[in-house]
């Protein structure tokens, strides 16, 4: 039964965004998975990319070896395209958990009842890390079938430890939008503020590859820290992994305290 | 023995607008108490800082003894509250939306839930989007309701009712006081509520004007009467009589205010020959007017026999 507690009832809610936006990001990957082997027969993609030069290093953080189905995923998939789908999907959530339920008007009833206050914004976060955990397995699963359909090499360890920093990442993100949305009530502003700092961390850290003068700042951009390591070549490194899960409990514990200490919306 | 509500000096601003200012109120365990006021007055504002949605500016309010904001959950347990603005999630059917309360409440008994949804009539296979205002207001009844909370706070919760339910709402409520318990209910209009409520706080403008018994505040009551005579009468046979105010009589026809009883209006007018007499209660609104519309109304508001607190 889904109308158990909050937690429940927000895997209730998430369930139907969660089904399509797993979906969409697993039948994106296996596509890749799957038709990686006439990709690379048709183009020589490491010619392509040397050609493209300095233009090549902005498209991918770290570039992989295109040659490899590893390497072709990372280039084409989780340098942009799944971290800003995940981004989108934890942040458009969490953004609404507090917000929306003021907004609504539905805060009133809720909190009438023996729920407080941080128990609402921490049952909520929770299930939106199921949500992002359930989208990433989804898109494990339809990559390693892809690839054993295509009879490509896709270590399925590697692919794991690059689908935890992309959970990460996402969830960074998602808290981020979470504490400004339970601080301010306001949930356009905190998607508005998340996909702005969304795509400037992902400006610098692309940019710092061809503009050294950014190297300095580069630290700052979660992207460093989510495939910086090259997670898919190296595996997980637990040092960036621990940056992105502070980044994300910090938030989480912002919003608690934001949303404590906050008047909420009539 | 604990008063239900109590409040000390409760105010709340919004940056530079008001919302409420030094509000003192108690409401006595055992009783429906009307909390009236027109629109804007701060009823709601008062009701939000009674369950910590909002925080006071100055003051403290406690209800069942507990402070609102440090024992909220102890509060939660044993209060319901129905807000003004009720939104409820449309997803969800009405049976749906009462489980998931219910298994927030912790406890909800069955029988007696579905007993609710009975006398309300309420059909709960529907998805609450698709309800009418009124069915809407239903659900939240039965929320309320159906804990047996030792105190309901209800925000005008008479709203889209159809007289039938709003009759049963109203038995619910004198249940509730029978059983020893107490019902907080605001409105805007008197005539909701008169029957219903043993006492009314009567708040405008943010400032709690007045805690009166109903039979005090119905002597208080202002009619506004119209009547034609056959012939033609003169002014000076009624000015001087007890109550009337703004007396006004041209070509046979008198118009006039009555505070209190219209006894020796009528028995004045039965002197002439009347064709024809209407009587026009006046609003909760012209009420308070006439009795707090400036600043002595507040200064004879304190002077009333039961002003601005419950008798203890």
């Amino acid at each position: 039964m889904l109308l158990r507690n909050v937690f429940t009832k927000t895997i209730r809610d998430l369930r139907w965004p969660t089904f399509w936006v797993a979906l969409g990001c697993g039948a994106m990957t296996g596509y890749f998975a799957l038709l990686f082997p006439t990709y690379s027969s048709l183009f020589d993609f490491n010619a392509m990319l040397e050609k493209m030069g300095p233009a090549a290093k902005l498209m991918g953080a770290s570039l992989g070896d295109a040659s490899t189905l590893i390497g072709f995923l990372h280039i084409e998939l989780f340098s942009m395209m799944l971290p800003a789908g995940m981004i989108a999907f934890a942040a458009g959530m969490a953004s609404g958990f507090t917000a929306g339920e003021e907004s609504r008007g539905t805060i009133d009833v809720l909190l009438s009842y023996p729920v407080s206050r941080r128990r609402l914004v921490l049952e909520k976060s929770l299930a939106i890390v199921i949500g992002c955990v359930v989208t990433a397995a989804v898109v494990w699963v339809f990559a390693i079938v892809g690839a054993a359909l295509s009879a490509s090499e896709l270590p399925p360890d590697s692919l794991a430890a690059a689908l935890v920093m992309l959970v990460l990442l996402g969830l960074a993100f998602g808290a981020i939008a979470l504490a400004i949305s339970a601080g301010t009530g306001n949930r356009g502003a905190a998607i508005g503020i998340a996909v702005a700092l969304m795509v400037a961390m992902y400006l610098i850290d692309a940019l710092a590859n061809v503009v050294d003068g950014l190297n300095t700042v580069r630290p700052l951009s979660l992207f460093r820290y989510y495939m910086g390591g090259d997670p898919l070549r190296y595996g997980l490194n637990l040092a960036d992994a621990a940056v992105l899960a502070a980044v994300a409990v910090a938030f989480l514990a912002f919003s608690v305290v934001l949303f404590e200490r906050r008047d909420l919306a009539a | 023995m604990t008063a239900a509500i109590e409040t000390t000096k409760l105010t709340k601003w919004y940056g530079r607008s008001r919302g409420v200012i030094d509000v003192d109120l108690v409401v006595e365990t055992g009783r429906i108490f009307g909390f009236l006021g027109p629109n804007g007055a701060g009823k709601s504002t008062t009701i939000r800082l009674l369950f910590d949605l909002i925080r006071p500016t100055g003051g403290s309010a406690r209800v069942l003894g507990l402070d609102v904001h440090r024992d909220r959950l102890a509060i939660d347990r044993r209060v319901s509250y129905v807000p003004g603005e009720l939104a409820l999630y449309g997803e969800l059917t009405g049976r749906q939306l009462l489980t998931y309360l219910g298994n927030l409440q912790g406890s909800v008994d069955g029988a007696y839930r579905d007993k609710l949804i009975e006398r309300l009539e309420l059909d709960p296979t529907r998805q609450i989007k698709s309800l009418s205002r009124g069915n809407k207001q239903k659900v939240g009844l039965v929320a309320a309701f159906m804990i047996r909370p030792e105190l309901l706070i209800l925000d005008e919760p008479t709203a889209g009712l159809d007289p039938f339910v709003q009759l049963e709402f109203e038995h619910l409520c004198e249940e509730a006081r029978d059983e020893g318990r107490t019902a907080f209910i605001s409105s805007h209009q008197l005539p909701e509520v008169e029957h219903l409520c043993d006492q009314v706080g009567i708040i405008r403008e943010g400032r709690l004007l007045a805690v009166e018994s109903i039979a005090s505040l119905k002597e208080r009551a202002l009619r506004r009467l119209e009547i034609d005579f056959g012939g033609s009468v003169t002014a000076e046979a009624f000015a001087n009589l007890p109550g009337i105010r703004d007396l006004r009589v041209d070509d046979g026809r008198l118009n006039c205010t009555v505070m209190g009883s219209v006894d020796a209006l009528i028995k004045t007018a039965a002197r002439f020959e009347v064709h024809n007499v209407r009587s026009i209660e006046t609003s909760l609104e012209e009420i308070f007017m006439a009795y707090y519309g400036s600043g002595d109304g507040i200064a004879a508001a304190g002077a009333g026999e039961e002003a601005s607190h419950a008798a203890a």
